[in-house]
């Protein structure tokens, strides 16, 4: 039996060294998990986009030829670009619809719960789900389209808008905002909730207009949590694959969808091409994200908060 | 979560007319588009233009005693059961694998201070950065070599990279909003360390424990992506399985009841779970 005193003196030479060893053996299970998972495929990916795998028969590191392929293809830029589209217009419009349900939400009428309840129902089911619903709502024999000749506007299914299958990719942005708001709504609401009602008060006692609330207490209390959602979503929009492969608009791909064709080409050869692309990806998600926190760091400086 | 100030729930009336659009029009977007896919589901013909089925299956009940896709659905050549049983059991293992990894690390990562800290949280929300279709296929070719893709170990090992951010910043915070007093205090009497961990600190936690697994359970469940690669189509689970139905571009009154079988744990999650996922710290 452990005597009564070791709980409190655990900050002597021994003893501190065996908690720092006990804290260290209870980190390293997640530490090694993640190191291997990443680390692996970190340095495996970057490999084999210079041209090493001997598996294929094929060992040119470092060639940078599979890059230069890639990146003086137009098409590659076009389709880095509609992949930035749909990620960050599904972002950008997911936060406008967002901030202000979320603050609606906190407010705590009667059915609020409810109503967070029923919104929250996104978050809980597959991405595959939300593109079913988009297929049976925005296609062209889709529940719109049938509303559409039900009031008089068309007469074949045909004259309906193209809205999925096309590069302008309202079907994916309608998914990822579908599946995206009610995760924003909850991060926000989390902090809100955080924040209290005090600040809010004490503006609207000293003659704040609801609008000055909003855009001066309000919007920079919750930055942090808009930043922390918005580069969740932006990360994982750039990154999908079901909804720009069953609802894009066919060649040329999003990135994703780009790799895993050239990853599912029969000539293994092309699987190097494949890594290329998954490491570029790679690379400009960093890039923006980066860049996105370091505009926001500024910005919380500039505030004087950090 | 209470709020100061107002002791009494207002009438849905107490948010502004804006606000009210916002949240009646946000619920119809949600979930109105359910409506069709049940509709379609227990359809016998349903062509364009008409709104609702001409012909429903109950007028063709002689013809078969279920609604066609349901028949379908619950029969062996769908494949539902066997995707749901994949589905449930790799959510459990992944739970439970996530639980063993985390819980350790969140206490550690809570209550102490070590060099390398910052560095470690970094690598911990680093699977939410990153492109999950960079991860994946980056992944894929480990796991061919080593011999484990399409089988579930492959599967469970891979879905933990997603979950262990999650599991770890909901973990984390529920230790930190307990300290680590009562722990002392057991100790000081006499404890052994399994019995503190038992009698003391797994009472005080558990909430947040199962709220921890219950999502992390939900985000296995529902991911398509690394079990679509990692799988190679060995292994199907219900997102996998209505992605194949649904990847033509069209969807049937099958592919409707695979999408509703595959929003079940979702649904069930969500009436169920209500006060436990209410709070947990997303935006931490």
């Amino acid at each position: 039996m452990p005597k009564p005193y070791k709980a409190h003196t655990a900050i002597t030479g021994p003893l501190a060294r065996r908690q720092t060893l006990r804290d260290l053996a209870q980190v390293l299970p997640l530490f090694v998990v993640l190191f291997f998972l990443f680390g692996g495929a970190v340095v495996l990916a970057v490999l084999q986009s210079f041209g090493y795998a001997p598996w294929f028969g094929i060992n040119e590191f470092p060639s940078t030829h599979y890059y230069e392929r890639l990146w003086l293809s137009a098409d590659f830029w076009l389709s880095l670009g509609y992949t930035l589209y749909y990620a960050i217009a599904a972002t950008l419009i997911g936060l406008v619809i967002s901030i202000p349900l979320s603050i609606a939400l906190c407010a705590r009428f009667k059915a609020s719960r409810i109503f967070s309840a029923l919104i929250r129902l996104p978050l809980m089911v597959p991405y595959s789900v939300g593109i079913a619903l988009a297929l049976v709502m925005l296609g062209n024999g889709g529940l719109l389209s049938r509303f559409s000749a039900f009031i008089g506007w068309i007469d074949d299914p045909a004259q309906f808008p193209l809205i999925l299958r096309t590069h302008w990719g309202w079907g994916i942005i309608a998914v990822y905002v579908w599946k995206q708001v009610p995760f924003m709504t909850l991060a926000l609401a989390a902090v809100l909730v955080r924040k209290g009602d005090d600040t809010h008060e004490a503006a609207l006692v000293l003659g704040a207009t609801s609008s000055q609330i909003f855009w001066r207490v309000t919007l920079p209390q919750i930055m942090p949590g808009i930043v922390s959602a918005s580069l969740i979503c932006f990360a994982f929009n750039i990154g999908a694959f079901e909804a720009p492969f069953i609802l894009g608009g066919g060649y040329p791909d999003t990135l994703p969808v780009l790799a895993w064709r050239y990853f599912q080409d029969a000539n293994y050869a092309f699987q190097l091409q494949g890594m290329a692309v998954v490491v570029s990806l790679a690379l400009v998600s960093g890039l923006i994200l980066s860049l996105y926190l370091l505009a926001y760091r500024r910005y919380e400086r500039a505030r004087g908060r950090v | 979560m209470k709020l100061k100030g107002h002791t009494q729930p207002r009438d849905f009336k107490a948010i502004n007319p804006w606000q009210r659009l916002l949240v009646l029009a946000m619920v119809t977007f949600t979930i109105a588009p359910f409506a069709p896919l049940v509709i379609q589901s227990l359809a016998f013909r349903w062509a364009w233009p008409n709104i609702l089925p001409t012909v429903w299956w109950h007028e063709q009940r002689g013809l078969s005693p279920l609604p066609l896709a349901w028949d379908y659905v619950f029969s062996s050549s769908s494949r539902v059961a066997e995707a749901t049983a994949n589905t449930l059991g790799i959510g459990i293992a992944v739970t439970l694998l996530c639980l063993v990894v985390c819980l350790p690390a969140a206490r550690v990562l809570a209550q102490s201070n070590f060099r390398g800290k910052s560095q470690l949280e970094f690598l911990i929300v680093l699977p939410l950065l990153l492109p999950e279709a960079a991860i994946g296929i980056a992944l894929l070719m480990i796991f061919i070599g080593l011999g484990l893709a399409g089988t579930y170990v492959g599967v469970i090992i891979v879905h933990l990279i997603p979950t262990i951010p999650y599991m770890v910043r909901m973990l984390t915070a529920v230790y930190q909003g307990h300290g680590t007093e009562a722990e002392d205090h057991a100790r000081v009497l006499g404890a052994s360390r399994s019995q503190v961990f038992f009698q003391v600190t797994l009472p005080m936690i558990l909430p947040g424990v199962i709220a921890g697994c219950l999502f992390t359970f939900l985000v296995s469940t529902n991911l398509f992506l690394l079990t679509f690669f990692i799988g190679q189509g060995e292994i199907i689970t219900l997102p996998t399985l209505l992605f194949a139905k649904i990847s033509g571009g069209a969807l049937n009154a099958t592919g409707a009841g695979i999408a509703l079988i595959a929003s079940l744990p979702g649904i069930i999650l969500l009436f169920f779970t209500d006060r436990f996922i209410r709070s947990y710290p997303l935006a931490t």
